[in-house]
């Protein structure tokens, strides 16, 4: 069993290093409607189009820097890490694969781990600029029922059945440092709580995704 | 192997994962077990998708006014150099090292203990009191009992160990809160190598553990 087991992380290995090579797996694009933001990303990554780029830049930027102010970053540095983070979404355009992620979602991640990048260099002067850590291998899931943990208008509205407690603390795990304590001390409920509460908000939402859709996707 | 690891990271976990919040050590262990678990990177993708809602949900904030201009002046600069893909390196003869520890690990086993060696990972990051390391226990072989002051996560990269909460195979992830006690025996076969991050002092019970507790520097 072991030497099968080695052979797993092999085979995840040599998988990941495909990926990163030939980005966009051919014949993906087909697979999935493709909203606004998607189209205009291809764009960039098919085309290096600079207008595409301007519209997505006044899309994301000023959010992303809400988003960095938000997660306690001061507004200059909040300007210079939006600013950088755009930069990546053109350099790596070409990565993007819309059976994977929205446009959003794929931003997110890129600006999550600018953070993280700009929290590390504050805490230690040793560069490590791309700690595979924070980057784990994404093979597409082969389980066809978590093909609606990509879709953002989706994962909205199944945020928007939890329960007020349920939503808050989700959001809460975005915006504090150290999630479960600051949660605690915020909410005022035992940190055994937000864990379970947490755990629970998870489960409805994978339930939530899980359920059929009554309507088309989103256009 | 058909199946995946079947212990498995909590869900709130996932989450600060994908969230970007966890330590640098919880996340190194997180990404291990991601490496091997498609159900786990699932949940983390719905994670990651939660963080694009409330990027798309943010009100925007004024930039400065030259904003796009300078991002415009930057596309066509040449960006950094990927680093040249290195050989990778072996956890053991035949074992080849999960793919997230490919640049963190460094340096030779060192003894701790009869049958205990350890390679300490000195992240960038690191929160104060976080321990990562390596931890290899001979087959048969007992760890101390001990509990927790903190959160203590594994991830098993060779061999196995049981305790009382279950067996750990590779790509466990054994998750223990503050409060709890367990003393893990390597099964008997192969040596077992654990991923390992702590928070917080071990609590180690009996005379021979607290005399091995700065050797094994936890």
């Amino acid at each position: 069993m072991n030497e099968n087991a080695r052979a797993t992380w092999t085979q995840v290995d040599s998988r990941t290093k495909e990926m990163t090579a030939d980005a966009v797996p051919p014949g993906s694009h087909r697979a999935v409607p493709l909203d606004d933001d998607a189209v205009l990303l291809l764009a960039i990554a098919t085309r290096r189009d600079r207008q595409a780029f301007r519209v997505l830049f006044a899309r994301f930027a000023p959010r992303l820097k809400s988003w960095f102010m938000r997660a306690g970053t001061p507004s200059d540095r909040a300007e210079d890490l939006a600013q950088e983070t755009m930069l990546a979404v053109w350099r790596r355009s070409d990565s993007y694969d819309p059976a994977r992620a929205g446009v959003a979602t794929w931003i997110f991640t890129i600006a999550r781990n600018q953070r993280i990048d700009a929290l590390r260099r504050l805490a230690r002067p040793l560069p490590d600029s791309e700690d595979p850590s924070f980057a784990p291998p994404e093979p597409v899931a082969p389980d066809a029922a978590f093909g609606a943990f990509q879709d953002e208008q989706r994962i909205l509205a199944a945020l928007a059945q939890l329960s007020p407690e349920q939503a808050e603390v989700i959001r809460l795990a975005f915006y504090e440092d150290r999630p479960h304590a600051e949660i605690e001390r915020t909410l005022g409920i035992p940190l055994g709580t937000v864990k379970s509460r947490l755990r629970l908000a998870m489960v409805r939402l994978r339930a939530h995704l899980a359920e059929p859709q009554h309507e088309g996707r989103r256009a | 192997m058909s199946h995946g690891p079947i212990h498995h990271p909590s869900h709130d976990i996932l989450l600060c994962h994908a969230a970007g919040r966890l330590s640098a050590g919880s996340a190194l262990v997180v990404a291990t077990h991601l490496a091997v678990c498609p159900h786990c990177r699932a949940v983390t993708r719905m994670g990651e998708g939660v963080g694009g809602v409330l990027l798309l949900e943010e009100a925007p904030a004024n930039m400065a006014p030259d904003a796009l201009d300078r991002a415009l002046a930057r596309l066509d600069m040449p960006a950094t150099t990927p680093r040249p893909a290195s050989a990778v390196p072996e956890l053991g003869p035949g074992l080849p090292m999960p793919r997230p520890l490919h640049d963190v690990v460094h340096g030779p086993w060192r003894w701790v203990a009869p049958g205990i060696s350890r390679i300490r990972l000195d992240l960038a990051g690191a929160i104060p009191g976080e321990r990562v390391y390596l931890l290899r226990v001979a087959p048969g072989s007992t760890l101390p009992e001990h509990g927790h002051r903190g959160q203590e996560l594994t991830c098993v990269l060779a061999g196995r160990f049981r305790d009382s909460t279950g067996t750990y195979a590779q790509g466990d992830v054994a998750e223990m809160d503050a409060g709890h006690e367990h003393q893990p025996i390597a099964e008997p076969g192969e040596a077992c190598i654990s991923l390992i991050v702590t928070q917080g002092r071990l609590r180690m019970h009996g005379l021979l553990a607290r005399v091995l507790q700065p050797l094994l520097g936890v």
